[in-house]
């Protein structure tokens, strides 16, 4: 592994990556290139905001660029190491006791029974406090004024929580269910190879939710599935259309219903595009922004929405109205090419009780807890070997309807994601969704 | 002596919280909206007014002229507050003139049902109405009922048969009815101020009944129907959860919705600081017109 200088100054900071940058980033680009594989995670010519050009590649997507933290962007062809800031805890560390176990999450996205018997296991009492963004989340964090144990999150933000100094190296002998039972494409995966800060947590596609009994037309049938949004038939639904209220999703999905297969671009022209096709989807259909598709669609108030997989189980488990069969909820995503990811789980840099939040990473990967968290609860499957998700579909827990709900490898190593942006891609992503989300 | 140094220290808790929570806090919005970012885009407020970065103001001004990004926003907070104050008016002035001259015994009784909103939470009250007006809802099957969304339809006003599928009319009505209660009371009490003689003496000087209110109770009550309104306007102008709530679409965001999802997400807190500035002196402008028409009252 081509390991970097530790990172010890105080954080990243644009005039060290100016200095150290210049420096190595012939030497650094070249060793990467010789090694082949390998990315080094010395932050590469970073002038303090990313940057074109070519990857060191010579993937036009990866390499070359870094984002606000001055650490590399992290493709599927480009796999980085993150830079080691701080020391994990000792595998010998004994568990903190009493007290309170703080959980950084998405509402409704833990089973409050899991975190009853973990607390219960452990003699602490475990809190969850909840954000509704990532962005809010990392905004909140960032003030260095929230102290919590685990965070959860995703990939793309690993890096900007780790040139913040928010999360710590995690000791993976304290999170052996990782090896044991989770799927062996997640042991090292490359937006944070090793890996060094994170377990994953979840995987999910982004695809449409539709209510098949009450809306007039099938978007699975469409030549171009995106479009139904677009659709005059989706104009007789006028107020019932909504997508997912996230900066990536949004613009992604005009993105993907234009034909465009990367889902990390920073071509001006095409995010131009991207917004003018938002607002179109105002005036046409008067598109709402919700991330509460797993209940607005089950209760028949959105009946085309713009959806993760999980919530559509989700409202199977928990959402249903009394007398609504479940099998009116479908579901629809893009084998190649579409959104497909996985969040994370670390544990943050001040925590208070390290060594119990390893222990809770460890125990959400247990096969009896994670599916017990998913079916019971959740609505998210877990990326465990031994859970299988098509098993829910056969013994009619979920209807068939929503087949297409379920995660499988293939479509894992099919799909596209939302990965980590330069600093001024993440600026022009963000600019075209405010300006959509603004009216 | 003594004694009015009593009087005045009875001004410091007030004037202690003012300063910690009204001019500390607005401070550190002046200074991040005229401060700068770090390569990670987290704003860097600049205290001293010496290094004042007019960045932001100025990206947020160009944003809320015609052209600019924010311009539809702003322009459709102003058109929603205006149509909601003047609703609010149109309800908040016939109650408030019945409460005060007109109830009789029932004057109590009218009064605790004025303020009996005001023990429900705003955001609570909202909530009720995102059920009601649901499909299926009572308020829906009502207004069905009644046929009043179909002449809404007829009108314009309402565009498809979903209240809350981004409706202006919607949100308009919602702001009408969250913040009407804070209007009847300034105006119940400038109304009951009033001297019922000087009404007489318009009668008896040979006003008629309009006369006597267009030129007797409308300038007496003015300042206290400004109040009302100063006391609706400034907290509908700085609204994003009504929006939110009634209506969820980009259609209908409101310029609050915008700051919030500048200063909540994304790498433009600066602006949306920026941005609470602009909306402060704009407000403030309001403000100045308020007070010289008390100074005009007072002197008078």
């Amino acid at each position: 592994m081509n390991e970097p200088s530790k990172a010890t100054e105080e954080g990243l900071s644009r005039r060290s990556l100016l200095r150290r940058g210049g420096a190595l980033a012939v030497t650094a680009g070249a060793a990467a290139a010789l090694a082949g594989c390998e990315n080094t995670t010395t932050p590469v010519g970073a002038d303090g905001g990313g940057g074109g050009g070519k990857g060191i590649l010579g993937d036009p997507t990866a390499g070359g660029p870094v984002d606000s933290a001055g650490i590399p962007l992290a493709r599927k062809d480009y796999p980085v190491v993150m830079p080691r800031i701080g020391d994990p805890v000792a595998s010998s560390a004994k568990p903190e006791r009493g007290g309170e176990l703080q959980i950084y999450n998405y509402a409704d996205y833990l089973n409050p029974e899991v975190l009853k018997a973990f607390g219960k296991q452990e003699g602490v009492s475990v809190r969850v406090t909840t954000f509704d963004t990532l962005d809010e989340a990392f905004s909140k964090l960032s003030t260095g004024r929230l102290q919590f144990d685990v965070i959860f999150s995703t990939p793309d933000q690993l890096s900007r929580l780790i040139g913040r100094h928010l999360v710590q190296p995690l000791n993976f002998e304290l999170v052996p269910n990782l090896q044991k039972n989770v799927w062996p494409e997640l042991h090292s995966p490359f937006y944070d190879v090793g890996p060094r800060y994170s377990v994953p947590y979840t995987v999910y596609t982004t695809g449409i939710a539709w209510r098949n009994d009450l809306l007039g037309f099938d978007p699975s049938k469409m030549d171009q599935p995106w479009d139904a949004f677009w659709s005059p038939q989706a104009e007789k639904y006028r107020g019932k259309v909504a997508i997912l209220d996230d900066s990536r999703e949004g613009p992604g999905m005009a993105l993907m219903r234009r034909g465009v297969t990367n889902l990390n671009t920073e071509e001006p022209e095409l995010l131009g595009q991207a917004g003018a096709d938002l607002k179109d989807l105002s005036k046409r259909v008067g598109v709402k922004v919700s991330i509460a598709d797993y209940e607005t669609v089950p209760a028949g108030r959105v009946l085309l929405h713009q959806a993760w997989s999980g919530d559509m189980i989700a409202g199977v488990l928990s959402y249903m109205p009394k007398g609504v069969k479940p099998d009116v909820l479908s579901y629809w995503y893009q084998k190649q090419g579409g959104p497909i990811f996985n969040d994370i789980m670390t544990v943050a840099a001040n925590a208070a009780k390290p060594v119990i939040a390893h222990r809770f990473l460890n125990y959400l990967l247990d096969n009896k807890v994670s599916y017990e968290n998913f079916t019971g609860y959740v609505g998210y499957q877990t990326p465990l070997t031994a859970i299988d998700a098509q098993k829910l579909f056969d013994d009619g827990v979920v209807p068939k309807t929503l087949n297409q709900a379920v995660v499988t490898h293939e479509a894992y190593a099919n799909g596209n994601a939302y990965l980590t942006l330069s600093a001024e891609g993440l600026q022009l992503w963000d600019k075209t969704w405010a300006s959509f989300r603004n009216g | 002596m003594g004694s009015r140094w009593i009087w005045r220290a009875l001004a410091i808790p007030g004037l202690v919280w003012l300063a910690l929570f009204f001019v500390v806090a607005f401070y550190a919005i002046v200074s991040v909206g005229l401060g700068n970012v770090t390569t990670l885009y987290e704003p860097v407020p600049h205290w001293n007014p010496l290094d004042w970065n007019v960045g932001y103001i100025w990206a947020a001004l160009k944003s809320v002229v015609p052209g600019g990004d924010t311009w539809d926003t702003f322009l459709r907070t102003v058109i929603y507050v205006v149509v909601a104050v003047g609703l609010s008016l149109a309800i908040a002035y016939p109650v408030a003139w019945y409460a005060a001259r007109h109830a009789g015994r029932w004057r109590g009784l009218i009064l605790v049902l004025l303020v009996l909103p005001f023990w429900i939470s705003y955001l609570m009250r909202m909530f009720a109405w995102t059920n009601l007006l649901a499909d299926g809802g009572y308020a829906t099957r009502v207004l069905h009922a009644l046929s009043i969304d179909s002449l809404f339809q007829s009108i314009g006003l309402l565009d498809g048969n979903d209240w809350l599928g981004g409706q202006h009319i919607a949100v308009i009505l919602a702001l009408v009815y969250g913040y009407v209660p804070y209007l009847i009371l300034p105006l119940f009490v400038a109304l009951d101020r009033i001297d019922q003689r000087m009404i007489e003496a318009a009668r008896d000087l040979g006003a008629s009944a309009a006369g006597a209110f267009w030129r007797v109770v409308v300038p007496l009550s003015k300042v206290g129907t400004l109040a009302g309104i100063v006391l609706i306007a400034l907290p509908m102008f700085g609204d994003y959860y009504t929006p939110d709530l009634i209506s969820g679409s980009p259609k209908t965001a409101m310029l609050g919705n915008a700051i919030n999802g500048y200063v909540q997400g994304g790498p433009d807190k600066s602006l949306g600081a920026a941005l609470t500035l602009l909306l402060s002196a704009f407000l403030f402008v309001f403000m100045l017109y308020y007070l010289r028409v008390l100074r005009k009252e007072n002197a008078a």
